[in-house]
């Protein structure tokens, strides 16, 4: 079920998929959601990710500047502040270790409770 | 981007929203056209990508704007206004005619019922905004209060439970609707374009509108306004 993930899973890890977004340079709305459903993560809805961007601008995560739209509206592109960047990589080391360690128990061939019995 | 009548409404609803947060106009301004824009890349319904107007502006957490409450200075000035409005409307007449002012209890306690609904305002504002039919619901019930309060009210000073010279009441309550006028006009102006919504492209030195800045300053003087034209008409029909 490729994109069709179980809604806590991308609760969880939107906030990290967001910021890789945007590790390239900055991008807008649609091309974040276009991004990430391209690469097997699903379609995010807009009410989900601009106030996740919005509580990451408080934050000092990303940056926004608007600029003029080729002909039709003008858009509001998202950056990485610095502080947005050291974030980005903090949370994606930790978020291999947690996946190795997740990954790792779910083995079928590792041993459980009972073979070590 | 032509805007939609589903998408207008859940447009407006998020405006009043955004207000209800004392979100300033600026950031107001953004949302919106953030929100237009992907609506313009996706192609799809506000309502699809945002869901109800109501929980977006909640999950935005938008900072409040600590330059003055939408609601708090305004909303205080504007129920003083009414009230002395009223209190104006209710000495013209009787003053024109050389009379005394009259109350009955039973007139008093109906004039009671529409000033404790414009009071307690505040405390039902968010519902009353939100829900247009409990405003007209309110507008209906002050009015029918201020109808029989007519009805029930004395003919002459023998019936009158209460009786108050004319004069100083429209006086008083003419200069009283004066100073309010001037505080809300000092009011807009000092606030200046906080509450605008602009458009996010625009520079901010052309953001205001030199006609929003007039419309506010109607508004802060449309009691006396009104006042003076009832005054008239009533000083050409009546003395």
């Amino acid at each position: 079920m490729p994109g069709e993930w179980p809604s806590d899973w991308l609760r969880a890890t939107l906030g990290l998929l967001a910021l890789r977004a945007l590790e390239a340079g900055p991008s807008y709305g649609y091309a974040i959601i276009a991004e990430l459903e391209r690469n097997g993560l699903g379609v995010i809805k807009g009410g989900t990710l601009y106030p996740l961007l919005t509580r990451y601008e408080a934050a000092g995560l990303v940056a926004t500047e608007w600029r003029p739209g080729d002909a039709g509206p003008g858009r509001k592109y998202f950056a990485l502040t610095d502080r947005g960047r050291t974030e980005l990589q903090r949370s994606r080391t930790d978020w291999t270790r947690f996946t190795w360690a997740t990954t790792s128990y779910l083995d079928a061939d590792r041993p459980n409770k009972e073979n070590l019995a | 981007m032509k805007t939609s009548t589903p998408d207008k409404k859940w447009f407006d609803d998020l405006i009043v929203e955004l207000r209800l947060r004392q979100v300033n106009g600026p950031a107001i301004g953004d949302t919106v056209a953030s929100a237009r824009e992907l609506l313009a890349d996706t192609g799809q319904d506000a309502q699809d990508a945002f869901g109800p107007a109501r929980d977006y502006a909640a999950s935005l957490e938008l900072p409040r704007d600590d330059r003055g409450l939408w609601r708090g200075a305004a909303l205080w000035s504007s129920l003083a206004g009414l009230i002395v409005f009223l209190t104006f409307t209710q000495a013209l007449v009787p003053w024109a005619r050389g009379e005394p002012l009259l109350f009955s209890p039973a007139q008093l306690a109906l004039l009671g019922v529409t000033v404790l609904l414009i009071a307690l305002l505040p405390l039902y504002l968010t519902a009353a905004i939100r829900h247009p039919w409990l405003l007209g619901l309110l507008f209906a019930i002050g009015g029918a209060a201020g109808f029989l309060s007519s009805v029930v009210a004395p003919e002459t000073v023998d019936e009158a439970w209460l009786v108050l010279a004319a004069a100083p009441w429209l006086a008083g309550s003419a200069a009283a609707m004066v100073l309010v006028s001037l505080g809300n006009t000092i009011r807009v102006l000092r606030r200046g374009s906080v509450d605008d919504i602009t458009d996010p492209l625009q520079a901010p030195a052309s953001r205001r509108k030199r006609s929003g800045l007039v419309l506010a300053l109607v508004t802060a003087w449309l009691f006396p306004l009104f006042a003076g034209l009832m005054f008239a008409l009533v000083t050409v029909f009546l003395r």
